[in-house]
């Protein structure tokens, strides 16, 4: 018999628990015919809402490109994205960390604008004017996308149900940013970034309010999420900053359904309809959106260039003309063959050896690994003299190398044997590191540190035979030196150039791990096998698997992108503005890359205010007071500016000042929202004057700017004048 | 809850049925008998009956064969030596606190152990080396044998049954990994003891909750402060305990606060302090005494000398630095060397060429580089741009404006506007003949440590020379300059003056032998005080602990360790083919992340499950889930977690205290499975100091054994032995095993044991 003694009450508290839902409503109504109550006057004064936005596009234009084609050379950046340009036009395959959205645009306005792709972007400060580029015309697409986040900051503010006056106010204060007027004019990926980012931000917030009170599925409701979907597709095709805000809107979406789940008037079967319309929207249109900029990227870039070096051999075959490209070849190895042997942990290239010796340990000749096709990367396969006969298994008397079997590799050119001993390597300073090299001791009978044994770890699964014995590309092995207990490893440290040519290390490694050891043979001959022999090549890869395989390289490159760079600074520098970018400077000019202080402390201080408030309504809350703060919109800006800002302190890159301008933006549509706040109990013409007062702030710090934001003329006494604080290093030097 | 399903809430007693109007008053409830205090369910003599068998096991297998290996082990090799720098008392540094390392010492010491040994290397005999070893190995074992103890009551104290604390304390008692590492001379049986210890202590407070600000309750508040301090004087990686009673403490703020519980704001800032004092400043308190033990038991100068800094280094007796140390003057001629890349400021007759590669134009003035040997051409002499007297022999000091002059070629030191060979970005340095271009010759001093004293001098204080007039510092890195530099060192003007490898120092005044005239001038033992020697120490142990990413063969990544997809090869022997090979018990760590899974699952489920308004969980059940097993799961999470955000290299063992947890947790989800309902409630409400409390309705269960509680406990603690003693050659490092037997013992295709072939 079972036995409990078991008491429960009913907790009072939630009897009375009142539907959250049904009170934000009503606040928010409320909110709404106080702030309707406000902006009546105002809209008197300036007619009507479509008119507002147009005077605010037209004068940001008017900010952005003045002086578009000043000054007349390259600057910062526009020696990569103006580059990638002419690759693009020039149809050579590249490799570059960010997606292809935001370039294939750039190259697309300069194709239509008549580039032809002759100009390479090579270094800051080559002239624009005498080599014939457009760059006018790009630089004004960029400017105008650039510009259209201010409407568009302005619809968003408007949208989350804020005044016209701060709808105003952060529309200025975004197009008098001296960082995103330099930044937003110039050929760069981040004015495009920066428009999808803001165009998220604006479909979403339109979609939430169609959300808002439960009357879901209809057109424009799908048409808002879609379009949401779209450009956040759209954001992370530019960069991989996009990612963030994906979170952005992700964060709230998750809220949202679990707002919805919890509200049990709401059919199961409804929420899933919810919780499927969002997830298409929001994340398979995404993932396809992205994907077909990569179906575009490939379809343009149909032909070998500079970035073969960074892929697979697989993928290296797929583009045409390409150098790499490789025939096909015999599939069976047997004694005697003579042979290319790849490393596969490495994109280093072929077993290399050439009548160059070493400068340190044994002073033997150099065995590197070279990325390129040469006489010096064949290979003979030999027998050790004492090894184990076996009987002839192949056609033609010859006999099959087979997993296990201990081999030699001679040098075809020198007649050298691939060796190693107990010496230090050149660079590898580890003990279990042993000198790999080539040499001929007269001895060769006993000479066992010329014996490698194959071991062979990875085969095609369509071919069965590769697993027992040496097939070309089918069979991936180890070579196990026979005395000491190391395999046959290469790893991406250069030798030096004087005596090394920059080729790549290559040792015997004891305790290896797999993935760098692990070796294939691409190309190979044999005098005694006829023409009728079956042939191999690699694996034509399909879609899926190029577009897997850049998105990994992508993401390798891009985090071993840790060299210091004298301009780099961490993220806890950015909200204080402490120093800027110097983008260019010739003859007394100079562009340099720094906010309009104005704009970032104020918006920094609106965060900081923004969480003190935040955090005292949840105590106040605690303690039974409610209701002293909620704004959704508020909480939705911050939600971007965190997610567009933390992120970056996990990144161990070097990164620069206008990784922040995303989070920018954010920070300032936060501050219009504090500026609500703070100004709830003003009158509308006291609000008006405190916005005029705010702006004349903004625009004053921007004047003071002009000359490094546009790369205007500029005196000595007032730019050093202009060295608010001590750590902006801008050049005074004329 | 209205719409909840019958059959869920089964074993729901009605509420009414229990008579809920009499639950308001405690006492009637007394009376009745319906309620009873702590502890409920079985009687305190089966507990200790457990308690005292899981013991005994724990003995055995910790002590077994406790003198094999009598060979230096894997890191005996540096906390053996560390327990005999203690012994000796000269200063040595190390990235751990000192805690754990003066508890060996002290073994050592009773021991009656000098210290003479110095652990060279993995493999070195004991025997032959006169050490006591065993003793050494007594304590961590010891040690390891009391963590049994605190599991099994950990398990008691939190109201689980006989059954379940006995689990939790075999599972871990028969695990590998513990047993290995433990028994050895490291840090980590300590470690662990603590950290058990610590949630203790907590758990006992948390219970007393009811009984605030009695003396019980002020006990083990404070216990709690000391041992999680105790923890982190052992490694830095008790603060990741610290993050757990942190969590803990503001949650429970948090509920106090809130404003249904009946607080006020005077009483809750009662609580508030009383938490700050016992656990934030008295823990300091503790961490800083060892701090100064270790300096009061170090006062001799030895082979951590030089990672400290010169001031520091002063005040150890029989200092070396002291002995090499020269003031700087005007007039003396000096050798610069830049300690990050090692080598000394240089210039030559060679020029810089007119254009480089890549087209840019140099000055083509004198060449600056950085050569790895001094030579004549390293020779710099320092002239004032003051007056000084000529009689007497002026110091150069801190933020005085000098030149250098080259002495060999008779040129000035220049650096200008101009882009330097390698980087563009930052000014050539060059030299210039006398009296050219005076302004741009000047340079200010910058010492690193001025506070202490701001005469330049040699091997004491490193200096930045900074360029009066475009404000950059002379710098160097590792880049070498093409075949027209003789391939020597880039040297250029760096223009983020903050970075720390702008530091050269001066090694050589020229003529001078400083041995010879510090031999003559006795130099007293300077002083220091303790609070700058704890931080200077404590700066460098972190950043020294940063910088540990030298790659090591049998480091892995946070992700692999739960699966145990690598082992660690301690130690080995060829004649007798013995090997230690530091592995958890597969069994029970794949069973414990399963654990985790569960819990998650269930958690997940039930969140999702109360979101629509029904109630799977019993309440009691529920609370016991979310509060104790929450407990064990954030303290596995804290223990794991922060490991992914690392850049040091990281190895297996560094998993071992989540992997303790993560028992408690397996504990807590075996009782949510197999043992039907909970010992309710745990904490006592009789004698509670505040009224308000009274309110407040225990939610009561009992737990009930049935047969399959046993069989699944057996199954589970059959699977843990079989396992133990299928790796206990690996764990024990005897017998010897044949190549046959290894092959066997790779349970896994990636462990590398040695012998495999």
């Amino acid at each position: 018999m079972r036995q409990r003694r078991f008491a429960w009450s009913r907790s009072p508290s939630r009897s009375n628990r009142l539907d959250p839902l049904y009170l934000d409503d009503k606040i928010w109504k409320a909110e709404q015919q106080q702030k309707r109550r406000l902006s009546t006057n105002i809209k008197s004064f300036i007619k009507s809402e479509p008119a507002i936005v147009l005077y605010l596009t037209l004068w940001s234009f008017y900010i952005r490109l003045w002086k578009i084609w000043q000054p007349g050379s390259v600057v910062f950046d526009e020696v990569h994205f103006g580059g990638f340009a002419s690759k693009y036009i020039n149809t050579g395959f590249f490799m570059d960390v960010h997606p292809p959205l935001a370039k294939m645009l750039i190259a697309l306005v300069a194709k239509l604008a008549g580039f032809d792709g002759a100009f390479d972007f090579k270094e800051i400060g080559l002239d624009y004017e005498d080599a014939n580029v457009p760059y006018v015309a790009i630089r004004t697409f960029c400017a105008v996308l650039g510009a259209l986040t201010i409407p568009m900051a302005y619809l968003t503010m408007k949208k989350t149900g804020h005044s016209t006056m701060s709808g105003l106010l952060v529309a200025l204060m975004i197009c008098y940013e001296n960082g995103l007027i330099t930044n937003n004019r110039l050929i760069l990926l981040d004015p495009i970034l920066l428009f999808f980012t803001s165009a998220t931000t604006l479909t979403w917030v339109n979609f939430c309010d169609k959300d808002k009170n439960y009357k879901p599925f209809n057109l424009q409701w799908y048409f808002w999420l879609a379009m949401t979907g779209l450009n956040m597709g759209l954001t992370a095709s530019c960069k991989w900053v996009g990612l963030f805000t994906i979170a952005t809107i992700g964060l709230p979406t998750i809220k949202r359904l679990w707002d919805i789940w919890g509200n049990t008037d709401i059919s199961k079967l409804k929420f899933m309809h919810h919780f499927f319309a969002r997830s298409l929207c929001l994340i398979v249109l995404p993932i396809a959106v992205y994907m077909a900029m990569f179906v575009i990227h490939f379809h343009s870039l149909p032909n070998t260039g500079e970035g073969d070096s960074f892929m697979s051999p697989e993928f290296q075959q797929s583009l045409a003309g390409s150098n790499s490209h490789m025939s096909d070849t015999p599939l069976d190895i047997a004694y005697g063959s003579r042979v290319w042997v790849r490393h596969e942990g490495t994109r280093g290239g072929y077993l290399h050896s050439h009548p160059h010796e070493y400068l340190t340990g044994s002073g033997q000749q150099q065995i590197t690994l070279y990325p390129h096709k040469d006489d010096n990367n064949w290979w003979i396969i030999e027998k050790p003299r004492n090894a184990r006969r076996r009987r002839p298994d192949g056609p033609g008397g010859i006999e099959y190398v087979r997993d296990g079997d201990r081999i030699r590799l001679v040098h075809a050119l020198s007649s050298k044997r691939l060796r190693s001993h107990d010496e230090q390597p050149p660079l590898a300073n580890d003990e279990y590191h042993k000198e790999v090299s080539a040499h001929n001791d007269e001895d060769s009978r006993n000479d066992r540190e010329s014996d490698w044994i194959v071991d062979i770890v990875a085969h095609n699964e369509n071919d069965v035979d590769s697993k027992y014995r040496l097939r070309a590309i089918h069979s991936r092995f180890r070579l196990r030196h026979s005395t000491q207990r190391c395999a046959l490893f290469s790893h991406e440290k250069k030798l030096p150039e004087d005596w090394g040519f920059g080729q790549q290390e290559v040792t015997c490694m004891q305790n290896s791990k797999l993935p760098k050891t692990i070796w294939y043979i691409e190309a190979n001959q044999h005098s005694r096998l006829g023409k009728d022999v079956e042939m191999v090549n690699y694996n034509h890869p399909n879609f899926l698997a190029k577009f897997l395989e850049l998105n990994k390289i992508m993401w390798d490159v891009n985090k071993g992108l840790t060299a210091s760079h004298p301009y780099d600074s961490r993220p806890q520098a950015w909200p204080f503005l402490q120093r800027g970018i110097s983008f260019w400077g010739k003859d007394g000019r100079h562009i340099y890359l720094l906010g309009n202080p104005a704009v970032f402390w104020s918006s920094t201080f609106a965060v900081v205010g923004y969480i003190l408030v935040a955090f005292l309504t949840v105590l106040m809350e605690k303690r039974g007071i409610f209701d002293l703060y909620n704004e959704s919109a508020a909480r939705f800006f911050i939600t971007g500016w965190c997610a567009h800002y933390f992120p970056f302190y996990l990144m161990s890159r070097q990164l620069f000042l206008h990784h922040y301008m995303p989070a920018l933006y954010y920070a300032v549509l936060l501050f219009g929202s504090m500026f609500d706040l703070i100004t709830i109990w003003l009158t509308s013409r006291k609000k008006m004057m405190l916005v005029i007062m705010a702006s004349y702030c903004v625009i004053y710090a921007y004047r003071n700017f002009i000359p490094i934001t546009y790369g205007e003329p500029w005196s000595q006494i007032s730019c050093e004048n202009a060295k608010w604080t001590r750590t902006w290093d801008f050049d005074c030097v004329q | 809850m209205t719409s909840s399903d019958p059959k869920l809430r089964r074993r729901r007693v009605d509420p009414m049925d229990a008579g809920s109007s009499s639950l308001t008053d405690i006492g009637e409830e007394k009376k009745k008998g319906s309620w009873r205090g702590v502890p409920s369910g079985p009687s305190p003599i089966g507990h200790r009956t457990a308690l005292a068998i899981v013991t005994l096991l724990g003995c055995i297998t910790t002590f077994y064969k406790i003198w094999h290996p009598a060979e230096v082990v894997f890191d005996e090799v540096h906390f053996g030596k560390f327990a005999g720098f203690y012994l000796k008392r000269t200063y040595f540094f190390d990235v751990h606190p000192p805690l754990a390392k003066m508890m060996l010492a002290a073994a050592g010491y009773l021991l009656g152990y000098d210290g003479h040994f110095d652990f060279g290397t993995i493999g070195d005999n004991y025997i032959e080396n006169n050490v006591p070893y065993v003793g050494l190995r007594m304590l961590p074992a010891t040690m390891n044998v009391l963590c049994i103890v605190l599991i099994y009551n950990i398990m008691r104290e939190s109201g689980y049954t006989v059954l379940t604390c006995s689990l939790s304390a075999a599972m871990y008692l028969l695990d590998n990994s513990a047993v290995a590492q433990n028994r050895l001379i490291m840090l980590d049986s300590m470690l662990v003891f603590y950290m058990l210890s610590t949630v203790y202590c907590y758990i006992r407070f948390r219970k007393l909750r009811y009984q605030e600000f009695t003396r019980g309750w002020w006990f083990w508040l404070i216990a709690t402060g000391v041992t999680m301090a105790m923890t982190v004087s052992v490694k830095m990686v008790g603060l990741f305990v610290v993050t757990t009673i942190g969590i803990c403490v503001l949650v429970d703020l948090w509920g106090l606060l809130d404003i249904k519980r009946g607080l006020t704001m005077k009483e809750f800032m009662r609580h508030f302090n009383a938490r700050a004092l016992a656990l934030i400043i008295i823990p300091t308190c503790v961490y800083l005494f060892w701090f100064y033990v270790h300096f009061a038991i170090l006062d001799q100068s030895g082979p951590g000398d030089t990672f400290m800094s010169s001031a520091f280094q002063e005040t150890l007796k029989n200092s070396a630095i002291k002995m090499k140390s020269l003031d700087i003057h005007y007039g003396d001629e000096i050798i610069l060397h830049h300690p990050g890349t090692e080598v000394y400021l240089h210039s030559h007759t060679l020029k810089y060429p007119l254009r480089y590669d890549d087209g840019r134009i140099s000055s083509q003035g004198q060449q600056v580089t950085g050569v790895k040997e001094a030579d004549d051409n390293c020779y710099w002499r320092v002239k004032a741009t003051k007056d000084i007297s000529k009689d007497k022999r002026t110091p150069v000091r801190h933020n005085d404006i000098i030149q250098l002059e080259h002495v060999a070629t008779g040129t000035n030191l220049l650096t200008h506007d101009v882009a330097s060979p390698l980087l563009a970005t930052n000014e050539e340095v060059t030299t210039m003949e006398q009296g050219k271009r005076y302004n741009e010759t000047l340079f200010k001093v910058v010492l690193d440590d001025h506070n202490n004293g701001n005469i330049w001098s040699t091997h004491m204080k490193s200096v930045k020379l900074m360029h009066v007039d475009t404000k950059v510092a002379i710098w160097t890195r590792d880049k070498v300059l093409p075949e027209w530099g003789l391939g020597q060192q880039d040297v250029n003007g760096n223009k983020n003056t903050q970075d720390r490898s702008n530091f050269w120092m001066a090694t050589e005044i020229k003529g001078l032998n400083a041995t010879e005239i510090n031999m003559n001038k006795k130099k007293e033992i300077k002083k220091m005080s303790f609070i700058m020697k704890f931080f200077e120490l404590q700066g460098r142990m972190l950043r020294h602990n940063s910088g540990l990413t030298k790659p090591h063969p049998y480091q892995s990544t946070p992700i692999t360790w739960p699966f145990l997809i690598r082992g660690i090869s301690y130690w080995s022997k060829n004649d007798t083919r013995e090997q230690i090979y530091m592995t958890g018990n597969v069994f029970g760590w794949w069973l414990s992340i399963g654990g985790v899974a569960v819990y998650a699952g269930v958690m997940l489920a039930d969140t999702l499950a109360r979101r629509r308004g029904v109630e799977p969980i019993d309440e009691p059940l529920r609370n016991r889930f979310i509060s104790s097993a929450g407990l064990f799961l954030i303290l596995w999470l804290t223990h794991y977690i922060p490991f992914f955000a690392m850049g040091r290299s990281l190895f297996l063992h560094h998993y071992l205290p989540a992997a303790t947890c993560n028992y408690l947790l397996l504990g807590a989800v075996f009782q949510f499975m197999f043992i039907d309902g909970i010992d309710s409630p745990v904490s006592p409400l009789e004698g509670t100091t505040n009224t308000k409390y009274r309110r407040f309705h225990p939610l009561m269960m009992v737990a009930t054994l049935s047969k399959y509680s046993y069989l699944a406990a057996f199954l589970i603690l059959l699977g843990q032995l079989g396992m133990f003693l299928f790796l206990s050659p690996l764990t024990y490092g005897t017998p010897g095993m044949t190549v046959q037997q290894v092959l066997q013992h790779k349970i896994l295709s990636t462990w590398d044991l040695q012998f495999a072939k």
